[in-house]
């Protein structure tokens, strides 16, 4: 078991993350290598400055907030609560006095962001399970949510022991004694792999491994391609 | 499928993959929320008509055989090799869609549905699966182009007859020359469709007007956009060009033909500008040049989505049809989400072929026109106007269907300004 933990927490994240970055500048580099054709016509009518607007279209979602609000609700609370998490786990990372600026415990939200993400990761399952968005799926769209849920199970688990049931047997310390022994490319494991509660670590570094590495291959890459998309159908 | 056939359509397939092209392809993440805004779908509701599916249906085999996803873990994707059945399904999205590119004003990152159909179409042309009637109308176009002159004598008989036409009905406006035809130096090319009705109300406008204009020798229509040969495109497209810069005009001036507007219209670098006839018509009356009278009746107007949604003429119909009539009727609250006719893509072109989808998948764009309350439905596209018109008939809507521009004829007052003597 010992074995599987290291393998998991220590070589996993360290090809995660060359896949991620690897990736990420193949499908970049492909993209600008490509031919570049005569622009199609925007969708009129058009309004100035089109790169403004295009952000607006990426980060608000407005299409989807005219047409399907429980849609566009469910969209901005689970992407709102990747960005919480993600600010969270740069704090295990080191202090950034930004991120304090409002003073707040190591992860926001008091556990709640994670449930939120939970479920709406089980909406955007049970929505891609009926009609007709379940005859357009494939079934890397129910695979990429399932890696989503469990990586989100699994770390909630850890945040709501801490935070709801007062487990202090491993917290913020080991975590960040953990990630940083990592970035020294000094892997420390010793911390987070004795305590009952190290299989809730290892599933959810096992989960995400596997979803940062699918993340360049799959329809992950709309989180950048959504800008030059949208920039296209402004003009 | 033949080995070497297959190979020749991945290749085909990657000389379309451009950069954008790639984004098209790699962004969708299959929300569906563009389900409801194809036409089809909402008159049908079948999946194989969801824009997202249609696009799924090339973006399987694009999967296949340009990612890596698709030659690792093609389960992952069901990527599709190329073969007979995936021909049949790609000619089945591809001439479902009429390219309106309503389901672009939906989706969250924009997909270009069109462009992706344009693939599609571009391997039916390549193995030679392309609707018929549509790649023959491309050849005589092409046809007609690099054999101007024994075409020519027939046209200018032709003319003759629509001069005579014009003289007797409106013998003080038709002028010395009612037609003119291949005038050097002329300001304005109006480049017609095979037929009166695209150019005697024009001619009188025009004459009207005082515009030094010529008429075209070719017509409007681009048959190899309709099909989606880009060569054919180009092909038919530089006829008119050509004759434009011969000729030495200001302005190439494009009827009412929304798919040839805006193939003209995304031409770069010309030493012409080029408008749709809207255009031209709303500048006339803005000038003074023309002056109409008000015409009794209640109208509404569809807005030709080459020409509004993706040409931006949406306020210059609306500015002539305030200076037409006193009682007019928005058929959409925001035009931008008109429903399309669903005629464009090729589908009138192919005539009686279609006729029993068109009118089944159009059946919102049906509704729409009833519950306008107008009892006149104007637009400014010859493939709505045919599709609007069946559509009137097959759903017994009691709509009279009207060009754009023969109201602005039959609302000419008698003495226009700056008329040609």
């Amino acid at each position: 078991m010992a074995t599987l933990y290291y393998l998991i927490l220590v070589p996993m994240v360290y090809l995660a993350v060359a896949v991620f970055v690897l990736g990420i500048i193949w499908r970049i580099g492909r993209l600008l290598a490509a031919p570049a054709a005569p622009a199609p016509p925007p969708i009129y009518p058009s309004r100035k400055p089109a790169w403004l607007f295009a952000m607006g279209d990426a980060f608000l979602l407005p299409t989807v907030l005219r047409h399907n609000f429980r849609l566009w609700l469910a969209l901005a609370l689970f992407h709102l609560g990747l960005l919480a998490l993600l600010l969270g786990h740069l704090e295990l990372i080191a202090d950034f006095k930004i991120l304090q600026v409002i003073p707040h415990g190591i992860f926001l939200g008091h556990g709640f962001v994670g449930l939120i993400v939970i479920l709406c990761l089980i909406y955007f399952l049970c929505r891609r399970m009926a009609s007709p968005t379940k005859e357009l799926s494939v079934p890397e769209d129910y695979l990429l949510l399932v890696l989503f849920l469990f990586t989100a199970l699994f770390g909630a688990q850890m945040d709501w022991a801490r935070t709801w049931y007062d487990y202090s047997g491993m917290g913020v310390d080991e975590y960040r004694a953990y990630l940083s022994s990592l970035i020294a490319l000094k892997p420390d494991i010793e911390g987070v792999s004795g305590s009952g509660h190290s299989f809730m670590l290892v599933g959810h570094v096992f989960f995400a491994n596997l979803l940062i590495m699918a993340f360049p291959f799959t329809k992950l890459m709309h989180a950048i391609f959504t800008f030059a998309m949208n920039k296209f159908r402004r003009g | 499928m033949e080995a070497q056939l297959k190979n020749d359509l991945v290749k085909v397939f990657k000389s379309k993959l451009s950069s954008q092209m790639l984004l098209n392809l790699d962004t969708c993440s299959r929300c569906g929320l563009c389900t409801e805004a194809c036409h089809a779908y909402a008159s049908i509701p079948l999946v194989k008509y969801a824009p997202a599916y249609r696009a799924e249906v090339v973006r399987r085999i694009y999967k296949r055989y340009f990612t890596s996803q698709g030659k690792f873990a093609p389960v992952m994707g069901e990527a599709k090799e190329i073969t007979d059945a995936a021909l049949i399904e790609l000619k089945e999205a591809a001439f479902s869609c009429t390219g309106c590119r309503r389901c672009m004003v939906y989706c969250p990152f924009g997909i270009d549905t069109q462009q992706i159909m344009s693939i599609a179409k571009l391997l039916l042309v390549a193995a030679q699966a392309e609707p018929e009637t549509l790649s023959m109308l491309a050849d005589m176009s092409v046809s007609k182009g690099e054999n101007i002159d024994a075409f020519k004598e027939g046209f200018l008989e032709g003319i003759k007859g629509l001069e005579t036409q014009m003289i007797e009905t409106w013998r003080d406006e038709a002028g010395a020359d009612p037609i003119p035809t291949d005038v050097i130096g002329a300001d304005l090319l109006y480049v017609a469709l095979a037929g009166a009705h695209s150019i005697i109300p024009s001619a009188r406008i025009f004459n009207a007007a005082g515009e030094k204009w010529s008429l075209s020798f070719f017509e409007a229509v681009n048959f190899g956009a309709f099909v989606g040969d880009p060569t054919k495109t180009k092909l038919i497209l530089d006829r008119i060009v050509n004759e434009a810069k011969r000729l030495r005009v200001k302005e190439v001036c494009i009827c009412e033909c929304g798919t040839a507007v805006r193939v003209a219209k995304q031409l770069k670098g010309a030493p012409f500008k080029v408008v749709s006839l809207t255009e031209v018509h709303a500048r006339y009356i803005r000038q003074g040049r023309i002056k109409l009278k008000k015409l009794p009746g209640s109208y509404t107007y569809h807005d030709p989505c080459q020409i509004a949604r993706n040409g931006g003429v949406y306020d210059e119909p609306r500015y002539i049809l305030k200076h037409l009539v006193d009682d007019f009727r928005e058929m959409s609250p925001d035009p931008k989400y008109n429903w399309c006719c669903g005629g464009g893509g090729g589908l009138v072109a192919m005539g009686d072929e279609t006729l029993d989808f068109r009118m089944q998948s159009a059946r919102v764009k049906a509704e729409q026109m009833r519950g306008s309350g107008a009892e006149v439905v104007v637009t400014a596209c010859e493939n709505c106007h045919t599709q609007l018109s069946d559509l009137n008939k097959h759903y017994g809507l009691g709509k009279e269907v009207r060009f754009l521009s023969s109201l602005v004829a039959d609302a000419l007052l008698p003495e226009p300004q700056g008329a040609r003597g």
